[in-house]
């Protein structure tokens, strides 16, 4: 099994100022994109760029809770609240893997991809996949990401369940090259 | 692969039966699912649908869970107790579970918005389904759209491979939503008639539901056991076909990754596979995507190939372990499943495999099958495929 190394992290919090989309994308793009999938792929390229990997093998996004401003305006529409109008493109962006398939598309990769949706374990899982892979040395480079958007209704929701209602924009390197390497990543635990 | 991997239980439940026997039967026979609406509270009811033929009630009694539950999870609750029996376990004591679903539970969600069922998230539905057999010691989901059920078997694979885990518990569960039934009707992908993969008048897809675990072990964990093994899991790919959020593109190229992966892992060439069970929605694209990856691989020698989900419907997040489930029993049993509603060649497709006499005239009525390939492709070009071979 090879070690794990961190290359990159990139994290947009939510009280931070607005980053300047235009390092990534144009102002046309940013229009099209939802809060969520601006915050992923502007978190992933800035990433990927401080890594100095154009394409990785692999895109691997964790999302405690997936694509719900998108889920909850098709279901405005399913439901016919207040007119609401059903619109195939908030479907299409309402699953969890709308984000890794964006992110894919944008980079032409063509490797392993996958989104994990577990709640608080959705980001640990991402990484543990992603640094499995790279230890059996199925891939050598991979983008880990966390992306969470919260809306009034699921922030209610979760408050009465006891947890905390969170956002999340985190985009993270991972490589099998020790080289300008950040850190180790701990190595996998079997429980 | 090394270590060798083996599966030691197989559960599923779908609109063509309760576990393996009832699908065996159905397979054998041709016997179809798909119907009008019957369970599921919706406004959208001009579709077909592949309903497994339980109300929530009824899976509950089933099972002995909650009938409050979202449909996923009673669905998921009655594949994987067939799926632990068969494997000789009684719970999820040391053993992970690794869900596959999107939808979760948005049945009950959808009831009761503008609020949320607190069983709303994919999560929330794995954790409900690994609470029935007493906790799992953890549990994570993957949520690739129609390819969720595969990419969990891949992942859970991996942990054996990497030493992290001898056995996993691994699937997909979807129940039919008015939420999705909508979408893909939005997307104008439903046929109002029975669907008709790789047929040159296929329409679209007629959306199914239901559920199949895995339980896979190592080789080492299973002679330990002294557990039987149901097939191998010889080799898996998952590619990405970034081309586009709801499409595929024209040359399969998502597919034909996943595929070509699968075989490299296994050391198998492409005339080794005796069996394709397709992703074949019946929708215009995806068949015609598909069938290109196939010719990509096999050339001119395509070997039989058919869809299920023309008896099943498509089953989304959880159609890769229910179709793995069929050809665990196309390879045990020495059959496989035909095309059913096909008539019409289309010339940017292959010619599905239909069955009939050809299957008995082998002097044992058994094909000699030895490798079989299932493929799932999930929205956003989520390709993945897997190499099950003879134990």
């Amino acid at each position: 099994m090879r070690k794990v190394y961190l290359h990159s992290r990139c994290e947009l919090r939510p009280g931070d100022p607005e980053p300047d989309w235009r390092s990534v994308f144009s102002v046309m793009e940013a229009r099209r994109m939802g809060r969520l999938l601006k915050r992923a792929v502007w978190t992933s390229s800035e990433a990927l760029k401080a890594a100095g990997i154009a394409v990785p093998d692999a895109v691997v996004i964790g999302t405690d809770f997936g694509c719900i401003d998108n889920s909850e305006q098709f279901l405005r529409g399913v439901k016919g609240i207040e007119g609401a109008p059903l619109k195939p493109t908030h479907f299409m962006q309402s699953t969890h893997n709308t984000i890794a398939s964006l992110i894919a598309i944008r980079l032409g990769c063509h490797g392993y991809n996958a989104t994990y949706s577990h709640r608080g374990r959705s980001f640990e899982s991402a990484l543990q996949d992603a640094a499995t892979q790279i230890a059996l040395g199925d891939i050598d480079t991979a983008l880990v990401g966390w992306f969470d958007e919260m809306t009034p209704l699921l922030a209610e929701s979760l408050a009465a369940q006891g947890i905390d209602p969170k956002e999340h924009a985190l985009a993270v390197v991972l490589s099998a090259n020790p080289e300008g390497a950040l850190d180790e990543i701990p190595s996998l635990r079997s429980e | 692969m090394d270590p060798v991997l083996h599966i030691t239980g197989a559960g599923v439940v779908s609109a063509i039966g309760c576990g393996q026997a009832e699908s065996l039967d159905a397979l054998r026979r041709g016997r179809s699912g798909i119907g009008p609406v019957r369970y599921l509270e919706t406004a959208c009811r001009d579709f077909p649908v592949g309903e497994v033929a339980l109300s929530n009630a009824e899976l509950a009694a089933r099972t002995g869970a909650p009938s409050d539950l979202c449909r996923t999870s009673l669905l998921g609750i009655l594949a994987l107790q067939e799926a632990l029996a068969q494997a000789g376990f009684g719970s999820l004591e040391g053993i992970p579970l690794i869900g596959g679903t999107t939808v979760g539970g948005m049945d009950l969600t959808e009831q009761v918005f503008p609020a949320y069922s607190r069983l709303h998230d994919c999560g929330a539905s794995t954790d409900a389904i690994a609470a029935h057999f007493g906790g799992a010691p953890w549990a994570t989901t993957l949520s690739t759209a129609c390819s969720s059920a595969l990419n969990a078997v891949i992942f859970g694979a991996n942990l054996i491979r990497s030493g992290q885990a001898d056995i996993v518990a691994v699937g997909g569960s979807e129940c039919l939503s008015d939420f999705h039934l909508h979408g893909f009707g939005s997307l104008m992908i439903l046929d109002k008639e029975p669907c008709r993969p790789f047929d040159a008048t296929r329409a679209g897809l007629n959306l199914g539901e239901g559920a199949a675990f895995l339980i896979l072990e190592s080789e080492t964990s299973m002679k330990r056991r002294g557990a039987r093994s149901l097939g191998i899991l010889s080799g898996f790919g998952n590619a990405c076909d970034a081309f586009h959020q709801t499409a595929s593109s024209e040359n399969g190229e998502g597919a034909y990754l996943a595929m070509r992966k699968a075989l490299a892992m296994a050391g198998l060439r492409p005339g080794d596979v005796g069996y394709v069970n397709a992703h074949g929605t019946g929708t215009p694209n995806n068949d015609a995507s598909e069938s290109a990856a196939l010719r990509r691989i096999f050339g001119e020698a395509v070997p039989p190939v058919s869809s299920t989900k023309a008896l099943t419907g498509h089953t989304t997040s959880a159609c890769g372990t229910i179709e793995a489930v069929f050809c665990l029993l196309a390879l045990q049993e020495g059959f496989i499943p035909g095309q059913a509603n096909w008539h019409q060649a289309d010339p940017a497709c292959i010619t599905p495999y239909r069955g009939g006499e050809e299957a008995f005239q082998a002097p044992t009525g058994r094909l000699p099958l030895k490798h079989v390939l299932c493929n799932a492709f999930g929205f956003g070009g989520n390709d993945s495929s897997i190499l099950l071979s003879h134990a």
